[in-house]
């Protein structure tokens, strides 16, 4: 793998298409094939004139991997006001110097639509427009690789390091979407149930579960934090660390490694907040509202309660809205958990986002801590005045709260609550296990004076996807057998749920069985029985 | 078909000619537009167009594409003969419209085909 970047000036005609030029007798060293590099040149051409055209500066980035050729293209500009009309033929609003040169037919955003595999476009008036395009080098036979840009979006960042654990069970129980299984005294993760929650994380007395190791950045990313660049993280971030250290301090230190600014996540959620309230602004969504304050809430609502997909306000994470906030600036995310890191990783190419554990941050910083105090000078920081829920609207964070709630929501017993507010960490994600805390100290040991009006609230272009559970047979009829079999085999089973097969219930072990995931001896009352 | 040849089936100058590795031209595409020129451009393919400035060569070079052809008279300027001389796209000229000029290409294109069908027994 291997990412490129080049600098677009906005409104220099001259050097128009130079960036893209540059990329191609890169691509070409690199061997890339005919029919994707003319795709690729398209794509790219038709998305650095729309930065020079409408906007003051940009960057194009591409990654080149074995299979696929994934484009960037992000500028500061106006945005695009109505992304539907500007994605129609014929639709322009390129000024009349770019129309005399043969700019300006409404084709451009097309062009790169039909030149790519995969293709989306962000954008936020005022702020600025991201196009990514996605190139696969085996068009015609695209299966694996379509597959794998599937999958890709929903691999787990969950890490697993079994030579921990003690096989207490207890991650196997609190899972909400049933993803763990204690096989031969070690934990498994099913990749298609996790939806990056930290229950687990929390949950295991042995420190088994993590963010993945490959989410963490390369050591040096944060030795040579780059000029410029702004921490985007939980406020409980800077209250947790180990001993004593007032947040002053730690904020301090974030500032020595190299940090010119530091965010705070809440700013975000306050916006996203204040979106969901006005049924105008979130336009007419069934009651009660959710607004996608959660990452892995909303995987569980796609995977397990698709029915309230329509509940869900179409706005980004906060997370996601704030990488997206400073499109040109080096970020660095403190991921509050694998559903967080998954979310924003997915949404950009690596080189301007850092995800990073609060755990590696918290390295980085302490070693600076021991020898000096704070010196005075704080990093810019901003913290809007929250006011969780609003009025009739209903907030609850913890695994089984969630799920009681989502479940009764769907049903239709919560159409009295307007918005319903939801986070799988108990108390948010300032409260977030990964983050090095005690929940309990966030409020009492935050001294900064809030300050500021949140960002505004950043549109979603995607919709929410229903997300596909492991399917039980590629063919209907096989699994339509399987199900029958699950079901017979369910009921022969005691119904005890009580977890000595290493799978969270009878019913999830008949599947287990039937999937050949497990052995029907694993249970130790049908072995009894024989 | 080679480029020298067409210019002249077309009557048009050709005031630059390509880089002597540049295939011969298969196919043509007229368009007023850089995008319709972009979409439509490929390693055997001449693009005709009024659009007399330097981002046509851009694209053409992007492309691949062996050479230019300007219509309505245009006459370039020396920096974008500079440029396509550098990057190795020939350049045509002619006074015919665009309409007419792709009309003769068209023409004279499929005719070198059907004879080249003809010769093959």
């Amino acid at each position: 793998m291997i990412t490129l970047s080049y600098p677009i000036a906005g409104g220099d005609f001259d050097s128009a298409g130079l960036a893209t030029r540059k990329l191609k007798e890169q691509l070409a060293r690199l061997g890339v094939d005919a029919s994707a590099m003319r795709r690729a040149m398209i794509a790219s051409y038709e998305a650095e004139m729309n930065v020079v055209i409408h906007a003051r500066t940009g960057t194009l980035w591409a990654r080149l991997d074995a299979d696929k050729l994934d484009l960037e293209v992000a500028d500061e500009g106006p945005g695009i006001p109505d992304v539907e009309l500007a994605m129609r033929e014929g639709w322009s609003t390129a000024p009349e110097r770019a129309r005399q040169m043969g700019f300006g037919a409404g084709l451009g955003l097309p062009n790169i639509r039909k030149a790519s595999d995969l293709f989306q476009i962000e954008t936020r008036v005022g702020r600025g427009t991201r196009i990514r395009s996605t190139i696969l080098f085996h068009d015609g036979e695209a299966g694996p690789a379509e597959a794998s840009l599937a999958s890709g979006a929903f691999r787990p960042a969950l890490g697993v390091d079994d030579g921990r654990c003690r096989g207490c069970r207890r991650c196997v129980f609190i899972c909400p979407t049933g993803a763990l299984r204690l096989r031969d005294r070690r934990p498994t993760l099913l990749d298609h149930l996790c939806v990056g929650c930290t229950a687990c994380i929390e949950e295991c007395p042995d420190g088994v579960f993590s963010i993945a190791a490959d989410a963490e950045p390369n050591a040096g990313a944060l030795r040579n934090v780059p000029q410029g660049a702004l921490l985007i993280a939980p406020r409980g971030f800077v209250v947790g660390f180990p001993g004593f250290r007032p947040p002053e301090l730690i904020l301090s230190g974030l500032r020595q490694i190299g940090f010119s600014e530091v965010r705070f996540l809440e700013e975000w959620e306050e916006s996203l907040r204040r979106e969901s309230r006005h049924e105008t602004a979130a336009g007419k969504l069934p009651r009660p509202r959710i607004p996608p304050l959660c990452p892995p809430v909303v995987s569980l609502i796609e995977s397990r309660f698709p029915a309230l997909m329509p509940h869900l306000v179409p706005c980004l994470s906060p997370s996601e809205a704030a990488c997206e906030e400073f499109p040109l600036r080096p970020v660095f995310l403190a991921a509050a958990c694998p559903g967080q890191y998954s979310a924003c990783a997915r949404s950009s190419l690596t080189e301007r986002l850092t995800v990073a554990t609060p755990a590696a941050l918290a390295n980085a910083v302490l070693p600076l801590l021991n020898s000096r105090r704070a010196d005075g000078e704080l990093p810019a920081v901003r913290v809007p005045r929250a006011n969780p829920a609003g009025p009739r609207g209903l907030a609850a964070s913890g695994v089984r709260s969630v799920l009681r709630l989502l479940s009764r929501a769907e049903t239709g017993a919560l159409a009295d609550v307007s918005v319903l507010e939801l986070h799988l960490c108990v108390g948010g994600c300032s409260a977030s296990p990964l983050l090095t805390s005690n929940p309990e100290l966030n409020g009492f040991r935050w001294t900064v004076k809030h300050s500021g009006e949140p960002p505004a609230a950043a549109r979603r272009n995607r919709p929410y996807e229903q997300r596909e559970g492991l399917r039980l047979d590629p063919d209907m009829t096989e699994a339509i057998r399987k199900l029958a079999q699950i079901d017979s085999m369910t009921h022969s089973l005691p119904g005890r749920d009580c977890g000595s097969c290493g799978s969270p219930s009878c019913a999830a072990f008949a599947e287990d069985v039937v999937m050949r995931r497990a052995a029907e001896g694993d249970c130790p009352f049908m072995e009894n029985a024989r | 078909m080679k480029i020298a040849e067409l210019a002249r089936a077309i009557e048009a100058r050709l005031i630059l000619p390509g880089g002597k590795d540049r295939p011969e031209i298969a196919r043509i595409h007229g368009a007023e537009t850089m995008s319709d020129l972009i979409a439509n451009a490929a390693a055997d393919t001449l693009l005709i167009t009024p659009l007399a400035n330097n981002q046509l060569i851009r694209v053409a070079d992007l492309m691949d594409v062996p050479g230019i052809c300007l219509v309505d008279g245009g006459v370039p300027d020396e920096a974008l003969v500079a440029q396509a001389r550098a990057t190795g796209v020939a350049v045509l000229i002619t006074r015919a419209d665009l309409q007419t000029t792709c009309a003769r290409a068209i023409a004279c294109l499929s005719a070198k085909k059907a004879a080249g069908k003809a010769a093959r027994p």
